[in-house]
Formats: structure tokens, sequence, C-alpha cells
């Protein structure tokens, strides 16, 4: 009983972590080329999270098509944000891209909100469960586990295998060095904000497979907040130590979910999130730098 | 095959250039010689874009570049070596050439010039699994230069590429870029404050103060004229 327990919590742990860690390689990666903090993050993942759905109720449409969907839309705000407000502030003092990520957040949840109203929704997606052996896992969650770590991986082969991968990694490490070599740096800026915008509003996409309700247009801020302990986990600049920092999460989060609601008289859920974020401050403590030292 | 034309340009509000002009003749070394802080740097990279001009013409070819894009200037053949290497400290020598190859029109040519690179220095050859930020700083300048090399280019721009090195390192630097010209076949304007070293490998020399050219002419003609090298070369 205790193993099955044990072995289903690290199961889940583990899909829930990898869709944590997908939800937050946008935010590295944008910080990682601008040095752009995007305090926005979580109104983006909204963003995701209604666009799911909308093509849900209104169109019938599953949630996976939905993935690159969201991603398209994410894309074209990316530019559109980009173009409208980051470029100017690049060489600005960081309190201001703080602020104008922070507008563009509130911006993005008052539209929302215009359209969609404000109250809690959920929406309801068949698609049964499956029989791993050791523990029962609702599909939705295996689905969105798996697509997680299927567009981390094929982040990471765009970022090694093509050209635009190598001028983004370039700009990354040296953006004059990559001037030199014939980057055009500009545009280089210009779609790593819109990529890392598009893999966000991607994973709003995942988040709601995985947890299906709560979805209003003021969702985001909690998982700006988880976003910004995950990154700096993995390693505030690396899109690929902020999965790892997501796995570790996702592990901490429903692990201590599971043993909290074993305990008679404790609301787990307020418990959880007390018990995650002490465990992460002391593992800054002990490694200020991320767990993954940001490589 | 590069003319400047009362160039201007600074940061913020401060002008830095005032109206230097000059010629680099194809095939030439060309070396720009002047002390600390007189605006060098600043002219090579307004020339190559990465400082915006405010006013005056540069010519590549004959043909007018002033406002042209860094990253097209690259793949017109202009190269530059800018000061402060700007490696990729945590991508390996190799990796740091093939950016070199990032133009389209480098990369057919990504091995032929790997093999010319790595025959003008060897020692890259050994480093190139290496990560180019654990080099020591004489290899950096090396692979700066190659990764610049790696771009294809018609004319090498160099600032101040024996820059704390040692003497016998600052020996193997410009006997390279004797090379490119001789070997390659490349055009050269070379950044020194290092006067006796590019005295002697230029073919022709201007000399900055102030933020505009004060004097110019052949080597030899430098080295005769006592009051150009009182007034602003100190030997
Ligand atoms: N990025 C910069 N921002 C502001 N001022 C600069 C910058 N780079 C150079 N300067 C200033 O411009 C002047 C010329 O510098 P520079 O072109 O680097 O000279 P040199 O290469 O001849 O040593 C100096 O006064 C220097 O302080
Ligand atoms: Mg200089």
């Amino acid at each position: 009983m205790f193993f099955e327990l044990l072995a289903g919590n690290l199961i889940q742990g583990v899909f829930l972590g990898a869709v944590y860690g997908m939800a937050t390689m946008g935010l590295s990666l944008i910080f990682g080329v601008l040095k752009v903090v995007n305090v926005g993050h979580g109104a983006f993942i909204m963003v995701g999270a209604f666009i799911t759905l909308a093509l849900f109720d209104g169109l019938g449409i599953s949630p996976i098509l939905a993935i690159p969907a969201a991603f398209g839309v994410g894309l074209a705000l990316g530019l559109f944000f980009y173009y409208t407000v980051i470029q100017r502030l690049i060489k600005a003092p960081e309190l201001a891209t703080l602020l104008a990520t922070f507008s563009i957040g509130i911006l993005l949840e008052e539209v929302i909100k215009l359209v969609f109203g404000s109250e809690f929704r959920g929406y309801n997606w068949v698609v049964g469960k499956i029989d791993l052996g050791i523990t029962v896992v609702p599909m939705s969650k295996l689905y969105a586990g798996v697509g997680s770590v299927v567009i981390a991986v094929l982040l990471y082969l765009w970022f090694n295998r093509t050209r635009a991968g190598s001028a983004m990694r370039s700009v990354v490490e040296d953006s004059e060095g990559a001037r030199v070599c014939g980057v055009n740096v500009g545009a280089a800026y210009a779609w790593s904000f819109a990529l890392g915008i598009g893999l966000t509003v991607a994973s709003g996409v995942l988040l709601t497979m995985f947890i299906p309700v709560g979805i209003n247009p003021y969702m985001g801020g909690g998982y700006t907040l988880k976003a910004f302990v995950i990154a700096v986990l993995g390693g505030l600049a690396s899109p690929y130590g902020a999965f790892f920092g997501g796995l570790v999460f996702g592990l901490i989060e429903n692990g201590s979910y599971t043993l909290f609601a074993l305990l008679p008289g404790v609301e787990p859920f307020a418990l959880t999130r007390f018990l995650s974020f002490m465990i992460l401050l002391v593992i800054l403590l002990i490694r200020p730098t991320g767990l993954l030292r940001g490589k | 095959m590069l003319d400047v034309k009362d160039l201007e340009s600074g940061y913020g509000p401060m002008q830095v250039l005032w109206k230097p002009s000059l010629t680099v003749k194809k095939g030439n070394i060309t070396s720009l010689l002047g002390p600390n802080g007189v605006g060098k740097s600043t002219l090579l990279e307004t020339v190559f874009g990465s400082v915006p001009p405010w006013g005056g013409q540069v010519l590549y070819n004959g043909v007018d570049v002033t406002r042209v894009p860094t990253h097209k200037k690259v793949d017109m053949g202009l190269a530059l070596v800018p000061e402060g290497k700007h490696l990729f400290p945590s991508m390996t020598v190799y990796e740091n050439l093939a950016m070199g190859a990032y133009p389209k029109k480098a990369m057919p040519h990504r091995e032929k010039n790997m093999q010319l690179v790595y025959a003008l220095f060897p020692r890259l050859k050994e480093r190139s699994e290496q990560a180019a930020g654990s080099l020591s700083g004489g290899e950096q300048q090396m692979v700066t230069i190659s990764r610049a090399l790696m771009t294809q280019p018609q004319l090498i721009m160099l600032d101040e590429p024996s820059q704390g090195l040692a003497p016998l390192l600052v020996r193997e630097v410009f006997e390279t870029i004797v090379k490119m010209k001789t070997d390659i076949g490349l055009t050269v304007l070379l950044i020194e404050q290092n006067a006796d070293a590019s005295l002697n490998s230029a073919d022709y020399v201007y000399i900055m103060h102030e933020g505009t050219i004060k004097a110019e002419g052949t080597p030899e003609e430098i080295k005769g004229s006592s009051e150009i090298r009182e007034a602003y070369l100190g030997i």
C-alpha cells in the first residue's frame, strides 16, 4: 500500500514536474537572451489556458491540437510586444522592463476578462485512464507530461541542430561576438522573445491538461511565482536548467501534498505551498547559484 | 576598397569621431595608429555599424554602406576582430570557428577555411575540443582572429590584436597578419598602439588623434618625420 502510494506519487510528480519545467523554459529563454525578467509570465500561461478552453468548449477541438495553436498565438503576441514595447527598453534600467512586462500582464488579464468574464471555469476532456501496473494515471496527465518532454527535446534539437538555433545560442554567449559572425542580433532578440512567449502560451495548454479547472483571468499570478522559483532552482538563464528545476519542484509539490493529505486535520493544499517554498528556500540558501549552477 | 569620408559618431551626447577620412587600398595592410582613447575603436565600430554613424560616409568597393546593417556587411566580406575578443566562452574552439561560418556564403567553405586557420594556428587544432573560455589570452586571441577568417572576408579589420600579449605572441600575431595579406590575399585595416610592430608590417599608416586623422604616409615617411613621431607616437 505504501509502496504503491509512493510509486504513484513519483509518477504523477514527474508528469507535473515536466509540465512545470516546460512552463518555465520560456521565462529562462527570454532572460538568457535579453536579460529581461518577464513579470507577466503567468498571464501568458493564462492566455494559453483560455485558448484551450475556447477551442474545446467552442469548437470541440482537442487540447492536443490546442498546443500548436497556442504556440502560434504566442509567437505572434511575442513579436507584437517585442516590437511595440520590449525593443525600446533593452538598454533601459531593469526597473523599466519589470514595469513594462508587469503592465503587459495586466493588459492581457483585463482583455481576457472583457471577453470571457472573471468566473472560474473548467473543461471536461474525457480520454480515460491508463493502468501503468503500479498506478493508474489519467490519460490527460500522461499526455501533458509526455507532451512537455517532447517539446523540451524539440527545443533542444532546434537550438543545437539548426542555423537559427545556433544564432540564438551565440547571442546568449556574447552578442557582440554574434554580430561579428554575421548574426542579425536584432532579429535574434525579437525571435527569442517570440519563442519564449510561444512556449509559455503553449505551456498554458499543458497545465490545463493536467489541471482542467480553475481557469480564470487571474490564475497566472501563482504560476509566475512558481516559475521564478523553478527558474532560480535551475539557473535562471538556461531553459534546460529550468526544465530540470521544474521536475524537482513537481516532485516536491506532489509528494508533500499526498503526505499532508494523510495527516488528520491538515489542509494539504495550503501546507503544500508552504512546504515547497520552504524547501526551495533552504536549497537556495545552500546553493544560491541554483541546483544546476546555471549551466 | 574602403573609403571613410568625414565620419562622425559618438556615445549619447558625446561626439568621439570628428570627421576622420581614410582610404584602405585593396591588398594592402593599412594601419591606424594612435594613443589610448582617441577614437580608434569607435572608428572601426562605426565603419562596421555596431556604433551608429551620425554623419559622413563609408564606401566599400565603391558602394555606400554607411547605414547597411552589420550582418549584411559581413555577408559583403567585411570582417571585424573586435577589441576584447568576444568569444563564445562555453562553446568549444571548434564550435566558435563553426559559428564564424554562419554567413550563408561562408558555409560551403567551412571545412576548407577550418584547415586554413588550423594551418595558421596549429595550436588551435590541438585545442579544438576545449571550451574557448578555458584558453589562455593568447590562444583566445587566435580564436577571435580565426573566427573572423571563417566568415570568408575580403577586408579584415583588427582592433589591437596584440593587446595584452607576451612579446613572442605579439610577433606571431603580426606574422599572421602579414600572411593574411601575402598568402590569403586579404586586405587589412589594423588598429594598433604598438607603433614599432605596425610600422614594420604596414603598407600605409594613418595617425589618429582627438577623433580625427592628424597625419598619414608610408611607414618610411612616418619613421622619417621626427615631428610626427614626437607629436603623436612618443617614439
Ligand atoms: N561604449 C562606450 N560608451 C561611452 N563612451 C565610450 C564607449 N566606448 C568608448 N567610449 C569613449 O570614447 C572615446 C574613444 O574611445 P575608443 O574609441 O575606445 O578609443 P581608442 O580605441 O582609440 O582607445 C573615449 O573617451 C572613451 O571613453
Ligand atoms: Mg580601442
